[in-house]
Parts: C-alpha cells; sequence; structure tokens
C-alpha cells in the first residue's frame, strides 16, 4: 500500500487525466450524433410544413420570378397536381408498373448519367415501358432541377414542381419514366418523399437570411482584426497606458508586480527552455567531431548550455521567492487551478479561423489521430513525471512487499503499465 | 430671448434641457467638454455645474456664445461619453446600462450587483455558459477576487468589500477599466462565444486546456491505495484514449461524406460545400432560425465593438477623473505568505528538470574541458583568433536558442481553429493551410515528445536498475523489447 497522500495525489491525477479523455468523448459523440442523423434520411415532420419564413435565393434562370409561392399558386398548384395525378392513374391502368413511392431521385446537371444508369436498377418496375422516354426526361430534369433551390421537402419540391409545371405537363402525357409522375401527387398530397444527403445534397442552397448575416459576421471579424493604425487608437493606446500607470502608483502595489498568471506562465517558459537545452545538448553530443575545430565547438556549446541552464536555475528561484514573500494581505487563498499555455497565445492572434483544406478522408483522418496523439503524448509525458517525482522515493526505502513495489513501479514508469518484468530469485544450486 | 437661450436649445437634442432656473434639474447631467469657468479656456472634466451655472448665467452664455463654432464640438462631446459606453456594454455579455456606470463613479451602492455580475462573467466565462444558473452572489465576488488577484490587479480595496455584493461599484468600475486596458479582452470575449459556423480543428491544445469543463463530482480517496489501483487506473486511460481515436476516425469519416454530398452548395466559392452546421440549418429549420439569431446577436455585438474601437478616447479620459475621485490606499497591508497548491507541483517539476540537465551537462562538458586543455595547451598563438571566431559563432547559436523560447516560439506553428474545408488536390494557392503541411508539423512535434518520453522512461529504467541493484540474488529479466 502507498502512503496516504502519495495515493491522493496520483489518484487526483489519473482522475483529472481519465475526466479530461472523457470530456473530449461527449464532445465528440455529440458531433457524432448530428454527423450520423444528417447522413441519414431527414424526417419530413422535422421540417415545418408549408412556408419556411427564410425565403431561399432564385437563380436567373429560374423561370419563377418571386421567391416564395403566393396563395394563388399554390391554388394552381394543387390543381395541376389533381390533373397530373389523372394523368398518373390513366397511364397506371395502360402501363404494367406497379406504383412504388420511391425516393426521388432527382439528378443535378453533372450527375445526370452516373444518377440514371444509378437509378434504373433501383427502379425495376416501369423501365419496360419507359426506356424510350428515358433520354428524354434527364435533359429536362437536368433544366429543372438546377433552378429549384431552396429547403428540401416541400420546399424544394414545390419550387421545383413550379418550375416543371410547364415542361412536367408536357412530358408527363407522352410518359416519362414513372418517377415524374410520382413527384407531383407526393408532394401535394403527402409527406414529400424522404431526402438524403447523398443523393440530393448537391441541391441544398442555403436561406438568403442566413448568407447575408454569415456574410456580415465574416466582414466584421476581418474588421476586427486588421491592425488598427489611426490617430485615434493610438490616442487611445496612450491612454491606456497612462490610466495603468496611474493606478499602479495610487494604489500600496505589490513590489514585485507579479501575479500568479504572470508567474505560471514563465514557469511554462522554463520549461520549455529546458526542452530545447536537452535537445541541443542530445545533439551535440550524438554529433562525431571531424577535427579539432568542432571539437572545441561542442565543448564551448556544452559549456554555454550549462551556463544557461543555471541562469534558468537562478530564475526559478527568484520566481518561488517571489510567489512567496508576495504581500497579499486579505486576498483569498484558494486559486483556479488555470493551465500555462504551452504556445503562449501567439503574438497576433486570429480572432476568426483561418481555412485548412484538405483533399481527402485519409488526409484528415490522419491529421485527427496526430492531433490526439500528440494530446495523448502530452498527458502522458506528465504523468510520468508526476509518477516519477511520487514513486522512486518510496522503492528507494526498503519496505514490505518491496519486490511487488518494485515490479509495479518498473511496469508504470517504464513501459507505460503495458508490460511487467519478471523477478526470479537467483538460488543456489544446493 | 437671449442669446444664449438657442445653444441650449441646440444641445436639447442631447437632453440637456437646461434653462436659466431649470439648470438646477440638470444636476445628473454630466458632461466632458468645456465647462463654464471664467476665462472661457479651461477644459472641464466633471459635473457640469449648474448652481456655478445659474450664478453667472450672463458668464457662461458669453462663453457660450463666444462658442457657437464649438456647438457642435460641445454637442457631440456630450453624448460620446455615454455612447461610447453604451458600445462598450453591448460588447459585453450582461452589459450593463451607462446609467450604472455613472453610478459607479461616485460608488452608489445600487450599482453594485450590475457589475459584479457583470465582472464574474467576464472573468469566468465558460461557468456563465455552462451552468444553468449562475452561482450565488458570494461565489462569484469570491470568483471575481481570486481571479483579479491571480492577474495582479493592484489595488487592494478590493478584496476588502463585502462578500454579499453591495458595495463597491467605484472599485469594480475601475478593476473593469484595468482588465480592458491590459489586454485585447472584448476581442477574446467575443472570440470565446464566437458562433461556430464551420467544422473547426484546433491545431494547438490551448483553448482545450484554457476550458477544463464542467469539475465532475468526485469521491476523494481518502486512505491510502494499492498500486494496482493505479495500475487500473492506468489501463482504463488507455482504454479510454483508444475508444476516442476510434471515434474520431468514424467522425472523420461522416464529416468527408457530408462534405463531399455538399459539393457546390455553398455561396462562398472559397469554402465550396456546407459544413455541418450549415446543413443542420438546412435540416431543422428551428435550429436554423436560432442559429440565425445567435449570429445576428454576435453581429450586433461585433458592430458595436468597432463602435468602441473608435470612441474610446473618451472613455479613457473619464476614467482618470474616475481615479482621481479615490481615496489614496493605505500602504502597509499585513503580510500573509501565500503557497500556492498546485502550482507548487508545477515548479517542483520545472526545477528537478533543470537540475538534472544542469548535472549531466557538468559530467559532458568538464571531461572534455580537462582533455581540451591538455591537448591544446602548447600551442601557439595562431589559435587565439581562430578561438575567438568559434566562440562568437557559438554564442549567436546559444543566443537564438534563447530566443526561441523567451519569444514563446509560437509564431512557426499553426495556431488556433482553423474550419475544415475540403476541397480537391492541387490547389496550391489561395488562402488557408494544407493538410499536408500540417500533418508534417504535427509528425515532427510527435516525433520530439515521443522522444522525451523514451527519454524519462530511460531515466526511470536507469534509476530503477541502480535501486534494484543494490539487492543481490535476483534476476530482472525484463519484459521483451517493442
Amino acid at each position: 500500500m502507498l502512503p496516504a497522500d502519495c495515493s491522493r495525489r496520483l489518484v487526483a491525477e489519473l482522475r483529472d487525466a481519465l475526466d479530461a479523455c472523457a470530456e473530449r468523448q461527449r464532445q465528440l459523440e455529440r458531433s457524432l450524433r448530428v454527423s450520423r442523423r444528417l447522413l441519414r434520411t431527414w424526417e419530413p415532420a422535422e421540417t415545418p410544413a408549408p412556408q419556411p419564413t427564410p425565403a431561399p435565393e432564385t437563380s436567373g434562370e429560374a423561370p419563377s420570378p418571386e421567391s416564395t409561392p403566393s396563395s394563388q399558386d399554390l391554388k394552381e398548384l394543387e390543381l395541376l397536381t389533381q390533373a397530373l395525378e389523372k394523368a398518373v392513374r390513366v397511364r397506371k391502368g395502360i402501363s404494367k408498373t406497379g406504383e412504388r413511392h420511391k425516393a426521388l431521385s432527382l439528378k443535378s446537371g453533372s450527375a445526370a448519367t452516373s444518377a440514371t444508369t444509378a437509378s434504373a436498377p433501383s427502379r425495376p418496375s416501369g423501365q419496360a415501358s419507359c426506356r424510350v422516354s428515358e433520354t428524354k426526361p434527364p435533359r429536362g430534369i437536368q433544366q429543372t432541377v438546377v433552378p429549384a433551390r431552396g429547403l428540401p421537402e416541400c420546399r424544394l419540391l414545390s419550387v421545383g414542381d413550379r418550375t416543371r409545371m410547364g415542361r412536367g405537363s408536357r412530358a408527363t402525357k407522352p410518359g416519362p419514366g414513372p418517377r415524374d409522375q410520382q413527384i407531383p401527387p407526393s408532394a401535394a398530397r403527402q409527406a414529400p418523399e424522404a431526402f438524403t444527403l447523398k443523393e440530393k445534397g448537391i441541391l441544398l442552397r442555403l436561406p438568403m437570411a442566413y448568407r447575408k448575416a454569415a456574410s456580415r459576421n465574416s466582414r466584421l471579424w476581418a474588421q476586427l482584426s486588421s491592425p488598427q493604425t489611426s490617430d485615434s487608437m493610438d490616442a487611445a493606446a496612450t491612454a491606456k497606458t497612462q490610466f495603468l500607470q496611474k493606478m499602479q502608483m495610487t494604489s500600496g502595489g505589490p513590489g514585485s508586480g507579479l501575479s500568479a498568471a504572470a508567474v505560471e506562465a514563465e514557469v511554462g517558459l522554463l520549461r520549455t527552455a529546458c526542452l530545447l537545452l536537452r535537445r541541443r545538448m542530445e545533439e551535440v553530443l550524438s554529433a562525431d567531431p571531424a577535427d579539432c575545430m568542432q571539437e572545441y565547438r561542442c565543448l564551448l556549446t556544452l559549456e554555454g548550455l550549462q551556463a544557461i541552464t543555471e541562469q534558468c536555475l537562478h530564475r526559478l528561484q527568484e520566481l518561488r521567492a517571489a510567489v512567496v514573500g508576495q504581500q497579499l494581505g486579505p486576498w483569498p487563498v484558494g486559486r483556479r487551478p488555470g493551465a500555462s499555455l504551452p504556445c503562449g497565445g501567439g503574438t497576433d492572434p486570429l480572432w476568426s479561423p483561418q481555412l485548412l483544406l484538405y483533399s481527402s478522408t485519409q488526409e484528415l483522418q490522419t491529421l485527427e489521430a496526430l492531433r490526439l496523439r500528440l494530446a495523448m503524448l502530452d498527458q502522458q509525458i506528465h504523468l510520468e513525471k508526476v509518477l516519477m517525482a511520487e514513486l522512486l522515493p518510496l522503492v528507494g526505502t526498503q519496505g514490505p512487499h518491496w519486490l511487488a513495489l518494485c515490479r509495479a513501479v518498473h511496469s508504470l514508469l517504464c513501459e507505460g503499465g503495458e508490460r511487467f518484468l519478471t523477478v526470479l530469485r537467483d538460488e543456489p544450486a544446493d | 430671448m437671449p442669446a444664449h437661450w438657442t445653444e441650449e436649445t441646440a444641445l436639447k437634442g442631447r437632453g440637456h434641457r437646461s434653462l436659466g432656473r431649470r439648470w438646477r434639474r440638470v444636476s445628473t447631467r454630466w458632461v466632458i467638454g468645456r465647462g463654464p469657468s471664467r476665462d472661457g479656456t479651461g477644459a472641464v472634466i466633471g459635473r457640469w455645474d449648474p448652481a456655478a451655472a445659474a450664478r453667472n448665467p450672463r458668464k457662461v452664455s458669453a462663453s457660450c456664445m463666444g462658442r457657437r463654432r464649438r456647438r457642435v464640438d460641445r454637442g457631440a462631446a456630450v453624448g460620446a461619453l455615454p455612447e461610447a459606453i453604451a458600445a462598450l456594454s453591448r460588447t459585453l455579455p450582461a452589459g450593463p446600462s451607462p446609467e450604472i456606470f455613472r453610478r459607479a463613479k461616485f460608488d452608489r451602492p445600487e450599482a453594485a450587483p450590475a457589475l459584479w455580475q457583470l465582472l464574474f462573467r467576464v472573468l469566468s466565462p465558460l461557468s456563465a455558459n455552462g451552468a444553468s444558473a449562475s452561482p450565488a452572489q458570494e461565489a462569484q465576488v469570491r470568483v471575481v477576487k481570486s481571479e483579479l488577484h491571480s492577474q495582479g490587479y493592484p489595488r487592494r480595496a478590493l478584496a476588502q468589500l463585502p462578500e454579499d455584493g453591495s458595495q463597491g461599484s467605484r472599485e469594480l468600475l475601475l478593476a473593469l477599466a484595468w482588465l480592458l486596458a491590459r489586454g485585447p479582452l472584448l476581442e477574446r470575449l467575443l472570440a470565446q462565444t464566437r458562433v461556430r459556423l464551420g467544422d473547426e480543428i484546433p491545431l494547438c491544445e490551448c483553448e482545450a486546456l484554457a476550458r477544463p469543463g464542467p469539475p465532475v463530482p468526485r469521491v476523494e480517496a481518502d486512505g491510502p491505495v494499492d498500486i494496482r489501483h493505479l495500475q487500473w487506473l492506468m489501463g482504463k486511460l488507455r482504454f479510454r484514449w483508444r475508444k476516442l481515436i476510434t471515434s474520431q476516425q468514424e467522425q472523420c469519416a461522416l464529416l468527408g461524406k457530408i462534405h463531399s454530398y455538399t459539393r457546390g452548395c455553398h455561396s462562398d466559392r472559397s469554402l465550396g460545400h456546407l459544413s455541418v452546421a450549415e446543413t443542420e440549418l438546412l435540416r431543422d429549420a428551428e435550429g436554423g432560425q436560432q442559429l440565425l439569431r445567435r449570429l445576428e446577436s454576435e453581429n450586433v455585438r461585433l458592430e458595436a465593438a468597432l463602435r468602441w474601437r473608435r470612441q474610446e478616447l473618451v472613455f479613457w479620459r473619464w476614467m482618470d477623473t474616475v481615479l482621481g475621485t479615490c481615496p489614496p490606499e493605505a500602504s502597509q497591508p499585513t503580510f500573509v505568505p501565500w503557497i500556492p497548491e498546485r502550482g507548487a507541483g508545477e515548479w517542483e517539476l520545472v526545477a528537478r528538470e533543470l537540475q538534472a540537465l544542469r548535472e549531466e551537462l557538468r559530467g559532458a562538458a568538464e571531461p572534455r574541458r580537462a582533455a581540451w586543455e591538455a591537448r591544446v595547451g602548447g600551442w601557439g598563438p595562431e589559435w587565439s583568433a581562430v578561438q575567438r571566431a568559434s566562440r562568437e559563432a557559438v554564442g549567436l547559436e546559444l543566443a537564438a536558442l534563447q530566443r526561441a523560447w523567451e519569444q514563446g516560439g509560437a509564431a512557426a506553428q499553426p495556431h488556433g481553429p482553423c474550419r475544415l474545408v475540403k476541397s480537391d488536390a492541387g490547389a496550391s494557392e489561395g488562402p488557408g493551410l494544407r493538410a499536408a503541411q500540417v500533418i508534417e508539423v504535427l509528425r515532427s512535434r510527435e516525433a520530439c515528445l515521443e522522444a522525451v518520453l523514451c527519454q524519462l522512461q530511460r531515466q526511470c529504467r536507469q534509476e530503477l536498475a541502480r535501486l534494484a541493484g543494490a539487492l543481490p540474488g535476483l534476476i530482472w529479466i525484463l519484459p521483451p523489447g517493442r
């Protein structure tokens, strides 16, 4: 058993690490839920029925000039759909097609051919009768579908229907594919056909209100992030520094002027310093000096590194003294444990995100995997240091079950807890 | 009608109703600009003193008349401060009205609660977002005090304010101004609560560290634990990471699909496809409305922030006067040493590392120096020039090394969140980072960290071998190497 205070600290550290991991997992689960839902069939019930308020944009080529169908248009649509339904019934009697409600397979212009071949096997019925007319509807659909903008479900279908009105009525008579005929009745009558992102994602368009707000948003962020160089800004900057100085003067003022956050930041910098110094030392030690001059330089570098390390240690002692000796008065003692930022914040923080272009899913997966691995390594290094600090002294003092402790500590510290060594007692042969 | 009455009516638009004896009612107005003074050249920052104005209306009117040209200036100056403060409070979360600010200058108690809440929201934004109900007044006060202290707030009067949050509005106003003056507070706050329209990936762990998430209530292990408990926790941690990585891979695959299915749908050509948030907006109209509302309110705040930037000079001049109205602080505080609990651990670790490094360097450098001296002892003066050149070169290298950490060294590394955009390979120009480059950088960082971890493990192995070697009669069989 480990001593109580040591146990408490170590368990607290490990639990912190577990909590951090759990938090990431929670956020990831949230995103996964949203993404999975988007890739499934979209429930029509989730979209409010006729008129979502953001008006869909209309392209130049759309025959319908207004963006929202008026009540008269809806009436016309209703009449048209009734007429088309009648045509469907008539056609049903003629052809042997089994009317099945299928998922809409509207195709965009670019994907027309591939989609036709894809939809053809998916509709076993009706192929015999409409193979002849197969070539015509795709073209017609090409031209009519592209202007079909706006939200899917009713929005998409109603606008699409209206644009297709002129052609659809003509096209239905001679007998296009049954899918055309299925569209109007299903659109007007019952819940619209299911919408999947895979098949119809290309048709989506963002509402105008959102686009305006988003472009304004990015414009404002760009303005906010741009460096300010006008006179009033300089005057404001000087006024600010003067104000800060006055504040410092009028108060009693802590002598060293160091705040806890500044101390923490400096300690973080010194940690980075240690890392860089050690890396340079290893480079020097592993290099093979070819001639005298290089040997001399190696020697000088090592001595220089030693001097810098002394400086860093000295600075660390100063920080410690400043923290301990700081006059605090009635300040509350407990502090929120903040983490020191390894990046240092950057000199010029970008307030809005920049773009990161990736070309394939594999690339994205590699990127994310690397990122997580870095976070995991960071955590592992931190835990390693903490465990070293706590457990090695325990191994140094021999107590009961020392062997078992030694073995466990070895596995934790040297193998990351994954492998164990074996200890054999070297018994004399007699 | 006396000439000066036209002046006053001009100022009427600013709400300055002042005609003759009605000036007394204007005692609540505050003005920055030229006030009534004898020679009319002094710039008075402070309250418009109606009593004095009432006493010498002729003098004032003379100065007013003489400054008919400045009517616009003074009118502008009168309104500039409330406007600036209105812009400021609109940018801030839970920003109080300009009236609260004005009352805070005179340390009125009714202004205190609003300012406590404002400072709490500013200093701990994550708890304000995460918690369903904001914590009690005392808790807010304590958090504000400790956070200000840790950032180095110089005035001690803040710590002495009562915890029920009923007093100290002037001190709080000074604290807010101090925070504003020190850094880009508004921009940082706006960035923290930014509406995320794209699929973002943070390239460095700054934000993840700065936002530790809601504290999980946990049962503290009071008693001593067996080391097997630690092994179990480590195993649990390993398993969680593995699960995390798998989930992340799935999310990437889904993202890739969504991005390619919505190709060409975005109005912004540089983006090209919709993000998850935008697709969700189209699927769920109600959620989309909420997003739109949040976006619009953020736009309002951004515009207010830009307005504030243009007008903030007036505010700083006013804050000087607020500072002036404070009594000077006592200069003999009581002395209480403060040992930070968590901070000490960090300090200890760094100290230990630096000491270990120093020992290693000494062990490496001293024998070499001795060997060198022995070899070079008899060499001639032509060496000294070469030696000096070497010394200078090494000095420069080491100085560059020192700069690398002193200046943060973050310039070279990609920093901050990035919006993911799927584009076909071959787009070599245009703004934005390329995933391939970022992957390279991350790989080099990974190699670095792995080297550090290996080195630590090697150190442990050596130390344990040394300790175990003290006990004879045992054979230690190491596990098969990787």
